[in-house]
């Protein structure tokens, strides 16, 4: 397979660019040639004399291109080496690694922080409604809207389909289609 | 091939071009696990010192410098690569954190912030926790359970420091189910897609094509199992490859549930859902996708020609959460929007 269009974004990662800037008489200086030029194969004498078409003739050509080009390209992986840092550049590569895990475990703990107050805040609601009765509840009142608030009847069936929607920029004014029939 | 040829190009032009200008007394490039790195940094820029004046630029010359040099400078690479093998906590060669870039577990990203994971963040995380919150008033001591692992109890003289027996009702201790807090929220951890090709124990581009499609709709690079005996009835054989695998973590898995939720599930002709007896009571939960399915993924889909449409393979997936029982991990994938019928087992 010929260098394609395919392998462009990685050539700037492997051309040195200052080729030019050399001077013409350096003497590590080197033409850039490559390999499948300057080595032609050798072409060897035919093993049969039978046309190529007649020994082909009985096996038929099973191999798919499509298959051909799956394999080339599972062996062939467009994944670019490793970073190689030099010295200060990999101090500033850690630099900026530490800004942003301290930048992401500030959000983790924010995150955690609002779900906290939530989890207090119910704790509270759900300790007032438990001690509401302390306030003259009489009669069939009397730990009614705790009962109600511990009621977990249906919440394990699950949630309606509806609800799972992934929040957009722009969301749709009519996001479920209601009246959807076969 | 080319990239091969460059590679091999590139590395001698570098090397001729690798001017350095630096030398210092002790070894470049070396530093120690336990030494701070902070020390190596600067105190102050170099861009604040003034330029060299007119008389060392004009005495300036690097090529007599370079040959007047008996030995060649040491690269200025940064050297230091973490142990490959982890010799103990009193080997005096650590290696580094997983989190700093010079680990060899460290993985860097994440790269994007998929929507699903924002959904799940902001509304998804309050809302179970708000529906599934159970309140202990202040002071409420939990009772205590019988003893997970029994002990023998009987006069036979073989009871005697015999190793404890397993719980009731199963080979295996389950997972415990801390109560509900707003650390204990479910979360999604990773998505396993598996896919047995049976077929490609007699041709290989089965393998190769389950592989590649694997791969493109997870975006993760896929693992090859072989059978581990001969099952005549499945027609397996020993010792050949018959699947492959791909385990998403982290951004991936945002990724890849927000495409099947939202572009694949929805095309599926007269899909029910995924089973309610699905679900290993600790928090995976497995369903299958069949051939034609998967070719509902954007990524096949754009690019159907490109694979012999024969060879396409079924998939299972398996979702794992931080959920200890099927109820807290399937109510977690409904809200999600991966529907559930039929009886559910918890």
């Amino acid at each position: 397979m010929p260098p394609s269009r395919s392998l462009f974004p990685f050539r700037p990662t492997f051309r040195p660019t200052s080729t030019s800037q050399l001077p013409q008489t350096c003497l590590l200086r080197k033409t850039f040639t490559p390999t499948s030029v300057s080595t032609l194969p050798h072409k060897p004498a035919p093993f049969s004399s039978s046309s190529k078409l007649l020994a082909r003739k009985g096996k038929g050509d099973k191999s798919d291109p499509r298959i051909t080009s799956i394999r080339y390209h599972l062996s062939h992986a467009l994944t670019p080496r490793p970073l190689r840092l030099s010295r200060l550049r990999a101090l500033r590569h850690w630099t900026i690694h530490r800004a942003w895990q301290l930048h992401r475990s500030k959000q983790r703990a924010a995150a955690e922080l609002s779900l906290e107050k939530q989890y207090a805040s119910m704790r509270a609601a759900c300790e007032a409604l438990r001690l509401i009765d302390e306030n003259g509840m009489t009669g069939r009142n009397v730990g009614r809207l705790y009962r109600a608030a511990m009621d977990k009847t249906g919440v394990w069936d699950g949630v309606p389909i509806e609800y799972a929607r992934c929040q957009t920029d722009f969301p749709a004014r009519e996001g479920w289609n209601h009246g959807w029939t076969r | 091939m080319a990239l091969r040829e460059l590679r091999s190009k590139a590395a001698s032009t570098l090397w001729r071009d690798l001017r350095p200008c630096v030398s210092s007394a002790r070894p470049n490039g070396l530093r120690h696990a336990s030494s701070n790195p902070l020390d190596d940094l600067e105190s102050s820029s170099s861009l604040s010192a003034p330029p060299p004046s007119n008389d060392i630029i004009k005495s300036w010359d690097p090529v007599v410098r370079t040959r007047s040099r008996k030995t060649q400078l040491p690269p200025s690479r940064y050297q230091f690569r973490s142990p490959k093998f982890y010799r103990g906590p009193l080997h005096p060669h650590q290696p580094p954190p997983p989190s700093d870039p010079s680990s060899r577990l460290f993985q860097p990203g994440p790269f994007s912030l998929p929507r699903l994971e924002q959904t799940y963040e902001s509304t998804i995380a309050p809302d179970l926790l708000t529906m599934t919150y159970a309140h202990t008033p202040p002071g409420w001591v939990k009772p205590p359970k019988a003893q997970r692992l029994r002990e023998w109890v009987g006069d036979s003289p073989y009871f005697k420091n015999r190793p404890l027996r397993g719980p009731r009702g199963g080979a295996h201790l389950r997972l415990l189910t801390p109560p509900r807090n707003f650390r204990t929220i479910p979360k999604l951890t990773g998505v396993t897609v598996h896919s047995m090709v049976p077929a490609a124990q007699d041709d290989s581009a089965y393998m190769h094509v389950a592989g590649m499609i694997i791969q493109a709709i997870t975006n993760v690079r896929v693992t090859t199992h072989r059978a581990r005996k001969s099952v005549a009835s499945w027609g397996l054989r020993d010792k050949k490859f018959v699947s492959v695998t791909a385990k998403l973590e982290r951004e991936d898995v945002y990724h890849f549930l927000g495409k099947l939720v939202d572009v694949v599930l929805p095309r599926i002709k007269e899909w029910k859902g995924v089973k309610g007896t699905s679900g290993d009571s600790s928090g995976n939960i497995t369903f299958g996708l069949e051939p034609d399915v998967v070719a509902f993924f954007p990524e096949i889909e754009v690019n159907y020609d490109v694979y012999p449409p024969k060879m396409i393979p079924g998939c299972h997936i398996t979702i794992h959460s931080t959920a200890t029982n099927d109820r807290d991990a399937r109510l977690l994938l409904q809200s999600i929007g991966i529907p559930f019928y039929g009886k559910m087992v918890n």
